[in-house]
């Protein structure tokens, strides 16, 4: 059930260059992969959404890249603070039991590797890939089957949608599931359509109210019909948006 | 029980915090956080003839002290309204008013005459939402177009008739004046306050422009609101449901300060969405607490007091 939360900080610390992991406990909370929460921020009007990444024995993790007054305020928060945040929020991806092909790119590697976590606990097999601007950008402490940057610095050079066609050959998924930026998961669709690959991606937008009251994050999908990022997202069928 | 109710004009409600249109939906979101019914009335989302999908492109943006939102009333229309939403709350006790809002002189008639015949006991007039070119902006910002709108409206509906005014006007009593003189039973203001947000990005060598055109709202507003509140109390006699800005109890009794009989809370449900309630128990508690009889005798006494500082 959605609520609001009083949590605890148990670690905040960087994990690339701009981007942080904040460790929050909270007992009783659990989340679905592709779900949100939505932190209360001092001196910002607006909770800030973010996909979490993690969620086991009541500790929550989430990966925030700094953008502003809000994400500031969450990097500052110290071991013991108390947290407020709302949620779970959203739809979350839906699970498949066929070999599944997990893609996240820049930050949108967080809800991917939770995903990925799901898959294993479950046994069905599926491969993750991520790609970044350069080594620096890679978030510390995690586990990609495959890693691409922009500059080479680490992994193969270029875009992950660059190596996507090479593997669907290799790798045969039923399914993509990916998270980053609207362009790269267009360009994922896109590919994955012409393989005759079904796709579910995790969509980002500025939100106000996460529960889909404001209407303020909808967008219109190819049936015509709006759609709400945190309720009716954040996750859809990437054969249904309307790029 | 403290005594909370309210009779704005022959319009009784258990408590006088309400929670302003565009920012409950339907009130079926909520559920999770909190007792819907518990809340003196939700006012509902606008709602059209049609139903209307609303702006494209971005449609809200945070400011340093509220937020901007251009979503230009995306809705189901009073059709699906009424066969899929209305049961609920009714079934569920929710006390509740339906904002409409036309996209010409005629739909707010057709609008009016539907609440009539469907029996909705209070209808508040979306005289002013700044996000939608043609229709309810021109209404509520020229005296002489809203007389005879909300004159149209009243003669073809009998229940509790609210005029929603905007700020972006030069002088809001004449507005206020035309309303009560047309017929409306109750007013409420302040809808929110037409402004851009904009943020600048430089990304290699190149200056971007992100933009939003529309309405303010959050704490922002809230010495528009008091000022608006204050200018229209001092010009009508009829009830006032002032908004703007308001998320806490002290915020509460600077409305009534200044002329409002209840409130309705907006921006603040998206940050707090327990907040309409929390405050319906704060308001319980300070009345208690100081002895006071009712939310009235609370109302009159932070008024007599103020006339007599």
């Amino acid at each position: 059930m959605k609520k609001i939360y009083k949590g605890r900080v148990t670690e905040v610390k960087q994990a690339a260059t701009d981007l942080y992991y904040i460790k929050i406990s909270a007992a009783n909370f659990s989340a679905n992969a592709g779900q949100f929460i939505s932190v209360l921020c001092d001196n910002c009007t607006l909770r800030r959404p973010f996909s979490v990444m993690d969620c086991e024995n009541g500790v929550i993790t989430i990966l925030f890249k700094l953008k502003g007054k809000g994400t500031n305020y969450i990097k500052n928060l110290k071991e013991g603070d108390d947290i407020d945040f709302s949620g779970p929020f959203g739809n979350g991806f839906s699970l498949t039991d066929k070999r599944s092909l997990i893609i996240g790119a820049g930050v949108g590697v967080a809800p991917v590797l939770f995903l990925k976590k799901e898959f294993d606990k479950k046994g069905v097999e599926s491969r993750i890939i991520g790609g970044f601007l350069n080594k620096d950008a890679i978030p510390a402490n995690i586990n990609l089957d495959m890693i691409s940057t922009d500059d080479g610095s680490l992994g193969k050079k270029g875009s992950i949608v660059n190596f996507l066609k090479d593997e669907i050959k290799n790798y045969a998924p039923y399914r993509i599931y990916a998270c980053g930026p609207s362009i790269v998961l267009e360009k994922i669709c896109e590919t994955a359509s012409q393989y005759g690959i079904q796709t579910q991606i995790a969509m980002e937008k500025e939100m106000a109210c996460s529960i889909g009251v404001c209407r303020g994050c909808a967008i219109t999908l190819k049936n015509g019909k709006n759609a709400t990022v945190c309720k009716d997202g954040p996750v859809f069928s990437g054969e249904d948006i309307k790029w | 029980m403290v005594d909370l109710s309210v009779n704005l004009n022959g319009l009784i409600l258990k408590n006088p915090i309400l929670t302003a249109s565009g920012t409950y939906g339907y009130a079926d979101e909520y559920d999770d956080f909190l007792s819907v019914k518990n809340i003196g009335a939700i006012v509902t989302k606008a709602i059209s003839l049609e139903p209307r999908s609303g702006n494209t492109g971005r449609r809200i943006m945070e400011t340093d002290a509220g937020m901007i939102n251009s979503i230009g009333l995306e809705n189901m229309g009073i059709k699906a309204f009424l066969e899929n939403v209305l049961p609920k709350l009714e079934e569920e006790r929710i006390s509740y008013i339906v904002n409409i809002a036309g996209a010409t002189f005629d739909e707010y008639i057709e609008l009016g005459k539907i609440c009539e015949n469907s029996r909705i006991r209070a209808i508040e007039l979306n005289l002013s939402c700044p996000n939608v070119h043609a229709g309810c902006l021109e209404f509520g910002t020229d005296e002489g177009s809203l007389y005879s709108l909300v004159n149209a409206v009243r003669n073809v509906y009998s229940g509790k008739l609210i005029a929603k005014l905007t700020p972006n006007v030069t002088d809001i009593t004449k507005i206020a004046i035309a309303a009560q003189n047309a017929g409306a039973d109750l007013i409420s203001a302040i809808n929110t306050v037409k402004a851009s947000g904009v943020r600048i990005s430089y990304v290699r060598g190149k200056f971007y422009q992100e933009r939003i055109n529309g309405g303010l709202s959050g704490m922002g507003i809230k010495p528009v609101a008091l000022r608006a509140v204050s200018s229209i109390s001092e010009a009508v006699n009829i009830p006032i449901i002032g908004m703007g800005g308001i998320s806490s109890l002290n915020d509460i009794f600077e409305f009534i300060s200044v002329g409002a009989d209840a409130f309705q809370i907006g921006t603040a449900n998206f940050t707090h969405p327990t907040i309409a309630e929390d405050l319906v128990n704060q308001l319980a508690e300070f009345i208690e607490y100081n002895g006071f009889a009712s939310y009235e005798e609370l109302k009159n006494k932070i008024r007599e007091d103020i006339k007599n500082e």
